[in-house]
């Protein structure tokens, strides 16, 4: 008791100082972040309600003629869901294509994994342009892959300049990604339990359906969510491999800025993205706490 | 005890042989971690695969569940060769050390799950699973997620759930290590009890010689993947077949002896005799702690025909509470002496001169390269 007594005063100078410390530590970031980030969001949100005018100016108003635009203007309309379709494809393939290797790598040990794993985060780096522009000679039209569907005696598809091709090239861009996301998420897979559902009379189809995809779910949303908000701000990929024929969020506001001119409608548009991103980010911890819970 | 009314008229009772294990072998690389296992455990049987870790017992008990196939060697169930089906077509409820339960699925749904994939109806699943958490009376959290459960209501979800499902064999693969010693005691006598019920057959994984003596019917003692010897717990204890179980099951004094012309054991200048005649000329002489007896005052060292007696000076005292161990120094040669405590000790000093006797029939006796 003596003890307690003793220690009460000196746990709660402690805490004080810890309490200091963590303040002292966060303040380089939270100024970084304030400046760099919070403030140019805020001036881009207020961007939005500026009026544009012909030939690259901006008039001071408070209009909401930007966002009322986006919302009559069919190509907008079109814009803006084909681009979370695009992106929600590109999160499904890459989960389909990664989730078997995440599966693999975690059940892996040792050496082996080691190596694995150095190969999954190698692609990272490499920039994506280089990664894209290799994409471009492999998919082209004269390109390997072209000519070994067409040795197969099929009519090879258009892969390029065009949506599949900006698929298949973020998906792979993405995979590290996704791959990473999950292993970080299948903690709770113990081998042990898929044994268990083993010798309880589960088949191997039945073991996944019942025990392993249910356990490795959350890595899924986390791995889901950090694909979909790189995949529909992603610019470089589909601007290369787009050919200036696929129309995203990214490069209509790339488009916007720095070709028409038009700054306030690509605040506007940034701005939406970040509306994306926390509608995502919404989903993503409702999906969390219904597995959770 | 064992079951000794062995039947050959075709109908299976206890005591046929039920779990067959012949000339198993299993390699990793190059490495044999199970050589030549021959064993057969018969129905309505508890059996102990005891061991150190390392020797293959756990290898074995997921071979018999397989999870892992052998590399060579055959398992059958009932006169079924299962050596090639798969784990989900075998039948076995097995307990896990870490109990292995569904986290994401509460109570009442883990206890389910082998119901569900065995296609049952909704209704007697239901049935089903109450019985079998009243069974381990858990049945009040049947709701609860596994990771709102302590240890101890964690490892009887985990029986319940591979008895719900009657298995045709029980495999619990050390199933109380995680257990505090209270805990285990009482969760020991719920299994053996179940068991009973039940009449499952059953092979039980343990390192704990106290576990295997005090649940099961038969003990197999296993070391660098050989049998070192099946027995009855009594057999196990009281005529170990080799230094390693003796050594293993039990406590016990070990100390280096020469055979004398006349077969008798010669340990430094003390001359003793055993049941057992020794066949080599080293020898190693085991003797249980509790089974010697301490003369304080007579010094003769004369030998008579039930016991054999050795001089010896004591050289350390340790008090364990409910017994007190006397190390002695005889020849050179350690001896180790228990007796139960009373509340007025009397004091000995070290120095002290005694007399060591035990009867003829405890002196256990081995070659020394065994």
């Amino acid at each position: 008791m003596t003890t307690a007594t003793f220690d009460l005063p000196v746990v709660a100078q402690k805490s004080s100082n810890t309490v200091g410390i963590a303040v002292a530590l966060l303040l380089p970031i939270a100024l970084v972040n304030a400046i760099g980030f919070i403030l140019p969001v805020l001036n881009l949100a207020r961007m939005s309600f500026n009026e544009a005018l012909p030939g690259g100016g901006i008039a001071e108003a408070f209009t909401a003629a930007n966002w009322t635009g986006l919302i009559q203007d069919s190509f907008y309309i079109e814009l803006i869901t084909n681009s979370l379709m695009v992106s929600l494809g590109i999160t499904l393939a890459t989960l389909l294509v990664s989730y078997p290797i995440a599966l693999y790598l975690h059940r892996a040990s040792g050496a082996w994994r080691t190596f694995l794993t150095v190969l999954v985060i190698s692609p990272l780096l490499t920039s994506a342009v280089v990664r894209t522009y290799g994409w471009i000679a492999l998919l082209a039209e004269q390109g390997p892959v072209a000519n070994v569907i067409a040795a197969m005696g099929f009519q090879p598809p258009r892969m390029m300049f065009n949506t599949t091709g900006v698929v298949i090239g973020l998906t792979e861009i993405l995979m590290p990604y996704m791959i990473l996301s999950l292993m970080a998420g299948f903690g709770r897979l113990d081998p042990k339990v898929e044994e268990a559902a083993r010798t309880l009379g589960a088949t191997p189809f039945r073991t996944f359906w019942r025990v392993i995809l249910p356990l490795t779910l959350p890595g899924i949303a986390l791995g889901c969510l950090l694909c979909f908000v790189l995949a529909i701000s992603s610019f470089i990929t589909p601007k290369l491999m787009g050919g200036g024929r696929v129309f995203l969020l990214a490069t209509e506001i790339y488009d916007q800025a720095i070709v028409t001119l038009n700054w306030p409608l690509a605040a506007t548009l940034s701005m939406l993205v970040l509306i994306i991103f926390g509608a995502a980010l919404a989903v993503y911890s409702r999906i969390l706490r219904m597995i959770e819970g | 005890m064992m079951h000794q009314t062995i039947k050959r008229d075709g109908v299976e009772t206890i005591g046929d042989p039920y779990l067959c294990l012949e000339g198993i072998n299993k390699k990793y690389g190059l490495v044999e971690v199970i050589s030549n296992l021959n064993l057969e455990v018969r129905k309505g049987e508890l059996i102990a695969l005891l061991g150190p870790s390392g020797c293959g017992k756990t290898t074995t008990l997921r071979m018999i569940a397989g999870l892992i196939s052998p590399s060579a060697g055959k398992i059958a169930v009932g006169g079924r060769d299962v050596t090639n089906i798969a784990p989900h077509g075998r039948d076995m409820g097995l307990v896990f050390q870490s109990y292995a339960l569904f986290p994401h699925m509460a109570v009442a749904k883990n206890v389910a799950f082998g119901l569900e994939m065995r296609g049952l109806s909704r209704a007697e699943i239901t049935k089903k699973v109450a019985k079998a958490l009243a069974m381990v009376q858990l049945e009040h959290l049947a709701e609860r997620k596994p990771r709102e459960l302590s240890g101890g209501q964690q490892q009887r979800v985990a029986l319940a759930r591979a008895l719900v499902i009657e298995p045709s064999i029980l495999l619990l693969d050390e199933p109380l290590s995680n257990l505090d010693a209270k805990l285990r005691d009482e969760m020991r006598a719920q299994i053996r009890d179940i068991q009973q019920q039940l009449g499952i057959t059953t092979v039980f994984v343990t390192h704990d010689q106290v576990e295997a003596l005090s649940m099961c019917d038969r003990v197999v003692v296993m070391k660098g993947g050989l049998i070192e010897q099946v027995g009855t717990p009594h057999e196990i204890y009281e005529r170990p077949a080799t230094p390693f179980v003796a050594s293993f099951v039990g406590r016990t004094n070990r100390v280096k002896g020469k055979r004398t012309a006349d077969g008798s054991i010669r340990i430094g200048s003390t001359v003793i005799r055993s049941t057992k005649p020794a066949t080599q000329d080293d020898v190693v002489v085991m003797v249980r702690p509790h089974r010697l007896h301490i003369d304080w005052n007579a010094m003769s060292s004369e030998q008579d025909e039930t016991a054999n007696r050795t001089a010896a000076v004591l050289s350390r005292i340790t008090f364990v509470g409910d017994v007190i161990q006397y190390h002695f120094d005889v020849d050179g040669s350690e001896f180790v002496v228990e007796e139960s405590t009373k509340k007025s000790q009397v004091d000995h000093r070290l120095g002290d001169k005694a007399m060591l006797s035990w009867n003829v029939e405890d002196t256990l006796v081995f070659g020394a390269d065994q």
